[in-house]
């Protein structure tokens, strides 16, 4: 009695998160996996039948789900690396000036950070325009010969997800940057002045000393990569709505998930499609921390 | 060596600067379109200085896109949900820092845990359930499944471990109970980190286009985001400006925040890592 008195306020004050976790997601977790066993028409709700495991059946058959899940996998190929590299040669820049000027500093720290801060869809609405046919990336290309004709990026197919990779990289570098310079600044200067009094290049102090050391940062990036990717939606709804654009080129898993159950209201099936998505990013995760994680 | 140093630090101006265009460019594009008339952003996309600057892409912002209501409207729910995540986020924060109880530790690995899960996984369950409580098209299905953040929590929490303990007991021994201590000592010392919080879920909510659209059906509940889509699949060619104005108008008030706070804004990123 008298440590639960002791403890008392201690659970209070967990309380609300413990009570919001029940609430918002375990009691939701429960109602999926009844749904999935369910014909179950959201605006139909009397029509609620048992159909044992039909929508994991059709799920796992869908051709559109899989083929969204190739296109959000051919989208992160181009994403994850573009970015991390972009990221990793910013936060280095950083970190040359960062015992510089104190106002400079601060200021390029600031400005590769602001595209992180617009919305996405602000971001699909103005890059859409830069990479439109008429718009200025364009119209230089044609100028330089680059290109013979203008070309629609989001009527083209193999073009769509590469694109859209290109434009998520833009706003979310800086962010990446910033993660991996609060690495660089945790590696003991004394490494890397040995290296170099030992006259290894540059280049090699970075790859061999600098880069091991931002292990702890690039797992952190990875992971959110693999969670936050892979569940992409508002860069392909502003551009495409539910349709997911010319041969599906655009349709993202979370994309094809939202069709389902907020355009058929087939809460049933797109439960299912919810729960296989989420073990793909499970599994997806797993091996990203099995790989990048140290053997101890 | 030093001389090297200096060498090395110009060169990083160098290419900071060069690679700053490329991180600039589509702001400046958007802020010059914004100002344009249709026909100059029709004949020439990519001019930077418009020549001679119109304000109807703004004077339009009231009349075709309503833009003070979508302000009020997302001011409500990002507002709500900042200030229900400062309060709730930092008392678990704090009973998980500095107070001691049994199973503490491992609450605090299983909301490690819970981190790992898509969202995804929730999305449709949580639509069909607000959906039957009456939620759906009311502000109360953005606020409160919101209302309480793991990671915020961890980052509060990480934040609230540094604060000396013999502080807490010398106010322990005086009396004080822990809600006094928390109200009292706690926040008062927290202030940076309450700070970040507050910046970060701002302008998650004010930034989101996902809940928005899921929950909001009436155009006059709609929020900014949710707003200049609409407006934007919608438009009529000829008020294209008032579309870029609007892409001005919602951005900047995050903008200017990040300016004034961006210390805070690019502290609660520096520090995170998986060990």
């Amino acid at each position: 009695m008298r440590t639960l008195n002791k403890s008392k306020w201690g659970y209070i004050f967990v309380a609300p998160w413990i009570v919001g976790f029940a609430v918002f997601s375990v009691y939701p977790l429960w109602l999926g996996i009844k749904m999935s066993f369910m014909n179950y028409n959201l605006v139909a709700p009397q029509a609620m039948k048992f159909i044992g495991f039909g929508n994991w059946i059709n799920s796992l058959e869908d051709i559109s789900f899989w083929k969204s899940l190739l296109n959000i996998l051919y989208n992160q190929a181009i994403f994850i690396t573009l970015t991390f590299f972009i990221a990793l040669l910013v936060a280095y820049l950083l970190f040359k000036i960062s015992n510089g000027n104190r106002f400079w500093n601060a200021f390029f720290r600031s400005a590769y950070f602001v595209p992180t801060i617009t919305s996405v869809v602000v971001v699909m609405l103005v890059l859409g325009n830069i990479t439109a046919p008429y718009g200025p990336i364009q119209t230089l290309l044609v100028k330089w010969h680059i290109l013979s004709v203008p070309i629609v990026w989001n009527l083209t197919p193999i073009l769509i997800m590469p694109v859209i990779a290109v434009i998520t990289s833009w706003m979310s570098f800086g962010m990446q940057a910033i993660i991996l310079l609060g690495g660089l600044g945790t590696v003991p200067p004394e490494y890397t002045e040995a290296a170099r009094i030992d006259g290894a290049k540059e280049r090699t102090i970075f790859w061999k000393i600098i880069f091991p050391l931002l292990r702890p940062q690039i797992v952190f990036i990875m992971v959110m990569n693999a969670i936050g990717g892979l569940q992409m939606f508002t860069q392909v709804y502003v551009n495409f709505g539910t349709t997911g654009g010319p041969d599906q080129a655009g349709m993202t898993p979370v994309l094809y998930i939202y069709g389902e159950g907020l355009g058929k209201f087939q809460m049933g099936f797109a439960s299912a499609l919810g729960f296989v998505l989420s073990g793909i990013i499970i599994i997806a995760t797993i091996i990203t921390l099995k790989l990048l994680q140290e053997k101890s | 060596m030093l001389k090297q140093e200096r060498t090395e630090r110009r060169r990083a101006y160098i290419f900071l600067s060069i690679g700053l265009v490329f991180t600039l460019y589509p702001f400046a594009l958007m802020i010059m379109s914004s100002l344009m008339t249709p026909s100059q952003l029709l004949n020439n996309p990519s001019m930077i200085i418009p020549m001679p600057i119109t304000l109807s892409g703004y004077t339009g912002l009231f009349k075709d896109l309503n833009v003070l209501l979508l302000f009020k409207n997302t001011l409500i729910i990002a507002g709500s949900v900042t200030l229900l995540n400062l309060f709730f986020d930092s008392l678990a924060a704090f009973a998980l820092a500095k107070l001691k109880f049994p199973g503490r530790n491992a609450l605090f690995g299983f909301m490690l845990f819970t981190l790992m899960i898509p969202g995804v996984l929730f999305f449709i369950p949580e639509y069909t359930m607000l959906y039957n409580w009456g939620w759906v098209n009311h502000y109360r299905a953005l606020i409160i499944p919101s209302f309480v953040q793991f990671y915020s929590i961890f980052l509060m929490k990480q934040f609230m471990e540094q604060i000396p303990d013999d502080v807490i007991e010398a106010a322990r021994i005086d009396g004080a109970s822990d809600p006094l201590i928390y109200a009292r000592i706690i926040l008062p010392m927290s202030i940076p980190i309450l700070a970040t919080i507050a910046i970060m879920t701002f302008m998650g909510a004010w930034n989101d286009f996902f809940g928005p659209l899921l929950y909001l059906r009436s155009p006059s509940l709609w929020t900014v985001q949710l707003g200049l889509q609409m407006f934007s699949s919608s438009i009529p060619g000829q008020n294209i400006q008032v579309l870029w104005a609007g892409e001005v108008v919602i951005t900047l008030p995050i903008l200017i925040v990040f300016l004034f706070l961006q210390k805070y804004f690019i502290q609660a990123f520096t520090n995170v890592s998986f060990k």
